[in-house]
């Protein structure tokens, strides 16, 4: 009998410290990343690209579930990671121009500001951390505000790609009922 | 009767145990992450017309450990050291060897795009000096070691590195775990004076040496 115990306890501590593992678990809300030229990476393997490297998002995506996301999850007019986790991030790989200001090539933070009927789109310079918690506006580099357009059908976790423009490339960005491009000139 | 009264003991406190670690790891999400809380799942999810969620999800690691965290608690000024993005394969129902690698052949340390290392100094890695930059990571498993390769060939998918670009090789031991995981996961691990990068699968870890 004290052996089954003892047995027993032996096995428990073996369960306990394989729960007890810290290593992390897999995100709710899974990242992603996507270039432009869209699908650069598969493009580069096959030879295929025709355009350099431009820019690059990575970000996380929520998904919707079941939730009212503008004027609800989503505040109108409050400031917006545009994903979750980690603060969204946008690399250019070469200068670029969004609403005819010059942007550097670089690392940047992008957040967003949603309304009923336009969005604003933030890109500031400070990198490297979560969410839109400690948002520091003295660190923006540009606001630039686009009408918002109605999705075709409800996306279910949030989507971002690049998009070829007359002028350059757009970052379009859908979540539920609601897309919105930021364009981007070369 | 008192064998039965200590299965269900430990039963219960094997349950009990279980329940606070779920507890515990939640936490630090949902205090801080809003929209990653769970909610009404019974509904079934719109097909995505513009971009479906992967397989494999994507993860991005630093070091400092959770410098993003530390940074939003404005605990640590100082700019982040590396960071590794790679994407998760999990195992559904396989083992690594040989089902998913294989010996002696080469893996991208992932899924989809190449993983990816930033290193945003200069580092010693192992007894080898990489600068500040960014890199492809890959991996070539044997049986008691993996050769890790930091290459020069960015933003590229992973399925074949270009050898030629290889910016260092180092052989790593690999240590066996009694249990398994699911899931590929690279963390970095603080262990001075180093940063342990740790790439675990299966039943098997490997760790390459930082030093910042």
């Amino acid at each position: 009998m004290k052996k089954a115990l003892a047995l027993l306890f032996v096995f428990q501590v073996i369960f306990m410290s394989l729960m007890a593992q810290t290593l992390p678990p897999v995100d709710k809300s899974p990242m992603d990343m996507s270039y432009y030229p869209a699908n650069y990476p598969v493009l580069k393997i096959q030879d295929k690209a025709t355009e350099a490297l431009a820019a690059r998002v990575v970000y996380s995506r929520p998904q919707k579930a079941g939730r009212t996301i503008y004027g609800g999850l989503v505040k109108y007019g409050e400031i917006w990671r545009l994903g979750a986790n980690e603060a969204t991030e946008i690399e250019f790989f070469k200068p670029v121009k969004i609403d005819g200001k010059k942007v550097a090539k670089g690392r940047y933070t992008l957040y967003a500001i949603a309304y009923e009927s336009s969005w604003t789109f933030i890109l500031n310079k400070d990198t490297d951390t979560w969410g839109a918690f400690k948002y520091d506006q003295k660190k923006d580099v540009l606001r630039v505000s686009v009408p918002v357009e109605k999705t075709t059908e409800p996306v279910e976790s949030m989507s971002m790609g690049f998009e070829k423009t007359n002028t350059g490339f757009k970052l379009v960005i859908a979540w539920d009922t609601v897309k919105a491009g930021l364009p981007i000139s070369l | 009767m008192r064998l039965t009264a200590a299965v269900v003991f430990f039963i219960f406190t094997l349950f009990s145990c279980s329940d606070g670690k779920l507890e515990e790891t939640k936490d630090p999400v949902s205090s801080v992450s809003k929209d990653s809380a769970p909610a009404n799942r019974s509904e079934r999810p719109a097909a995505n017309p513009y971009n479906g969620v992967d397989v494999s999800p994507m993860d991005m690691v630093y070091y400092p450990v959770d410098y993003p965290k530390l940074k939003m608690a404005h605990t640590l000024t100082t700019p982040p050291l590396a960071r590794v993005i790679y994407s998760r394969p999990h195992l559904q129902g396989r083992h690594i060897f040989h089902e998913v690698l294989k010996y002696d052949e080469a893996w991208r340390l992932g899924a989809n795009e190449a993983t990816e290392l930033t290193l945003f100094k200069d580092a010693m890695v192992q007894d080898k000096k990489i600068k500040a930059g960014r890199y492809s990571l890959y991996c070539i498993p044997h049986t008691d070691t993996w050769t890790i390769a930091i290459n020069s060939n960015i933003d590229t998918w992973g399925l074949e590195p270009d050898t030629a670009r290889d910016v260092a090789r180092f052989i790593v031991p690999v240590v066996k775990t009694r249990n398994s995981l699911e899931y590929f996961t690279m963390i970095f691990e603080k262990k001075d004076p180093e940063a342990l990068l740790l790439m675990a699968w299966d039943d098997v870890e490997v760790r390459l040496p930082f030093r910042f």
